[in-house]
């Protein structure tokens, strides 16, 4: 058996009152504070360029025309198996991009290019293993939907324009000296 | 055979075939674009170069694809000046070979990808511009050319001076404005187009009906048989997302076919990839058909052919050895002749692979005991009997155009029967979706392996075989 001496004491802390005080002059500084809390949905999230949000597949300013030539490198990279790609023929022309023509054919695009974002756990390979610059981690983040269906992207829910994307674009150039040595199509 | 030491192992190996032949037999790497193992080598690519010594004298680097085996040769593939003089090779190879790789149909099982990723031969030195040729060259039917990515190997040009002897391709122009193409821009003819894809060690000949259709690394590959004639020729099944066959290649088999397939073979995948395939089973309901289960189908058929007194049973030459075995008890319960239809021999016989015998597994059946009787015979036998068992793969396209009468039919097949007096039709799996046996017209046998899974609602061939040989016994004991 222990025997605990009970501490004794003071007039103050037998009082309550000037803890009391002490208490209450935290809560009222933190009134008169600027709030840190958020409205969040009414005010968005800030997000910037280093945001990993949704993927999403970049279209040329120019004409619309996607980039992507469905080589299906993402869909090997990724890790949780969300891309689904087949790809078809086509004769669109390669649009020329700051009077660089590389290529007289594209040749090939997806006819459907599918990410489950049930399945995407947001990690950034496919934008990583893409040699043509064509899908970008997009800030948008907000996922929700009524059927799991919906959340199966088509190429339509897919498609933005590249300068929506440009700020992660500059960025993951900036980043990755790999990317620097062969900017083609940037 | 002729003693040599390769990479420090003593072989004996076969001095009739090139020096890369050997290599290839001790199971040592030897990169190659020009040679084929069924075609002379020409030593034009210049990429298998290895080390070798022979009778004392200092080591030379030599083509290994044009160096014969003599008695006493030491050759050592991994040696430094051999390996500087592949990566020359490669530089010179990669100098104009466009960076298609994403959209190439070839990426994924290019051996010259494959090795300027293994020699980390990316960056080029050259700053001249690459070489621009044409590349879309439509080159007929099956074969598309793309004449940026050729590497001017000439495999395809000895593929048709060798094997088909019908050349039409051709190296034209000089040094290095040299290009493929075919006399007079004329479009390629044949029945053995498709092994030019097979034999370009690149990207520049593909197959149309296979271009952009899918990446080679997400197709599963199984090995079976070619069912489009009694050839059987070894081939390799390979599946997209375990849905529809998007490629058969040829495999080689030493004693059927070698490195080669016909091109009705190679495109006969639409068959199998049927979106309108029968699933379960179909009885007969008034004058429809209705939709049930396999096992309904079943005792609905074993329940016909219980109360017919003459019954006549007609067998698809795509039926395995194991099929045929189970057919024949079901024949022997109904007491009928055991028979399979053997449609006429068709115009596609050539001097190379095709025999123009379209049934797979004619050798197979007849050694079974079953007769062979013509698509016309066939229809009369069925008029005469009371009921008939229509067994196997496109059985009623086989008997197609010939009148059934209103005889009463069980039929099973991958489609639905639509004549009058059907019963009940029971669905079967496509012979990709099997195990079994197929014997060829020389005796070879051919083996069928699953390379897809079958629906959930269909069940293999000899299962519904032996359900129906039991539910027809069980029905005869209780009429």
């Amino acid at each position: 058996m222990v025997i605990v001496k009970r501490k004794e004491l003071s007039l103050s802390e037998r009082l309550y009152l000037p803890e009391i005080f002490r208490g209450m002059s935290m809560t009222f500084r933190a009134m008169f504070k600027p709030a840190v809390t958020r409205q969040y949905p009414e005010e968005p999230l800030p997000t910037d360029e280093v945001t990993r949000g949704q993927p999403r597949l970049a279209t040329n300013d120019e004409d619309g025309s996607i980039r992507c030539v469905s080589c299906g490198l993402c869909e090997a990279a990724c890790p949780a198996y969300a891309i689904t790609i087949d790809g078809q023929d086509t004769d669109r022309n390669a649009i020329t991009i700051a009077g660089d023509v590389t290529e007289k054919f594209i040749e090939r695009e997806p006819k459907e290019f599918e990410i489950d974002m049930l399945r995407c756990i947001l990690c950034g390979f496919c934008e990583e293993a893409c040699p043509k610059d064509a899908i970008f981690m997009s800030d948008e983040l907000e996922l929700a939907d009524f059927t799991r269906k919906d959340l199966i992207y088509g190429l339509d829910k897919l498609k933005r324009p590249v300068s929506t994307l440009r700020p992660r674009i500059d960025y993951i150039y900036k980043v990755n000296e790999r990317w620097q040595a062969s900017s083609s199509t940037r | 055979m002729t003693k040599i030491t390769l990479n420090g192992r003593e072989l004996e190996v076969d001095a009739s075939k090139p020096l890369i032949a050997a290599c290839d037999t001790a199971g040592i790497d030897v990169p190659r674009y020009c040679y084929h193992p069924g075609l002379e080598p020409v030593g034009s690519c210049r990429i298998c170069q290895v080390e070798v010594s022979e009778g004392g004298r200092p080591a030379r680097v030599m083509a290994a694809c044009r160096t014969q085996v003599t008695e006493g040769m030491v050759v050592n593939t991994e040696a430094a000046g051999a390996h500087d003089a592949r990566r020359e090779c490669l530089e010179f190879l990669l100098k104009n070979h466009p960076l298609d790789c994403p959209i190439c149909d070839k990426a994924g099982e290019c051996t010259l990808q494959d090795y300027s990723f293994q020699e980390q031969q990316a960056a080029s030195r050259s700053t001249e511009p690459r070489a621009t040729l044409e590349k879309r060259v439509d080159l007929g039917e099956v074969i598309m050319l793309d004449q940026e990515r050729c590497i001017l190997c000439t495999r395809c040009v000895r593929f048709q001076e060798e094997v088909t002897k019908k050349p039409e391709l051709t190296n034209a122009g000089l040094a290095s404005n040299s290009y493929i193409t075919t006399f007079a821009g004329r479009p390629l003819t044949g029945n053995y187009q498709g092994n030019l894809a097979d034999v370009c060690p690149v990207g520049a000949l593909t197959l149309k009906p296979f271009r952009f259709q899918a990446r080679v690394w997400n197709l599963e590959k199984s090995s079976s048989t070619c069912a489009e004639c009694s050839r059987g020729c070894s081939i390799s099944v390979e599946v997209l997302r375990r849905g529809d066959v998007k490629r058969i290649r040829p495999v080689f088999n030493p004693d059927v076919n070698q490195w080669w397939m016909c091109d009705t073979g190679r495109f006969s995948f639409p068959e199998v990839n049927d979106a309108e395939r029968l699933t379960g089973g179909l009885i007969a309901s008034g004058d429809d058909l209705m939709g049930v289960t396999t096992g309904e189908a079943i005792r609905h058929a074993a329940g016909v052919l219980a109360s017919s007194s003459k019954t006549a049973l007609l067998a698809s030459p795509f039926l395995t050895v194991e099929e045929a075995a189970e057919v024949k008890v079901l024949g022997e319960a109904v007491g009928a002749e055991l028979l399979f239809v053997s449609p006429d021999p068709n115009e596609l016989k050539d001097d190379l692979l095709h025999t123009g015998d379209p049934c797979p597994n004619r050798n197979g059946l007849e050694q079974a005991g079953f007769k062979a009787i013509s698509p016309a015979d066939a229809a009369t036998r069925v008029t005469g009997a009371d009921a008939a068992i229509l067994v196997g793969e496109r059985i009623l396209k086989l008997l197609a155009g010939n009148s059934l009468g209103s005889t009463k039919l069980v039929t099973l097949d991958t489609a639905a029967c639509l004549a009058s007096g059907v019963e009940a039709c029971i669905s079967i799996p496509f012979y990709v979706e099997k195990a079994g046996t197929w014997i060829n017209v020389d005796g070879h046998i051919g083996r069928l392996t699953i390379a897809r899974p079958i629906p959930a609602s269909v069940q293999p061939l000899e299962r519904s075989l032996v359900e129906l040989t039991k539910s027809l016994s069980r029905a005869g004991a209780s009429v």
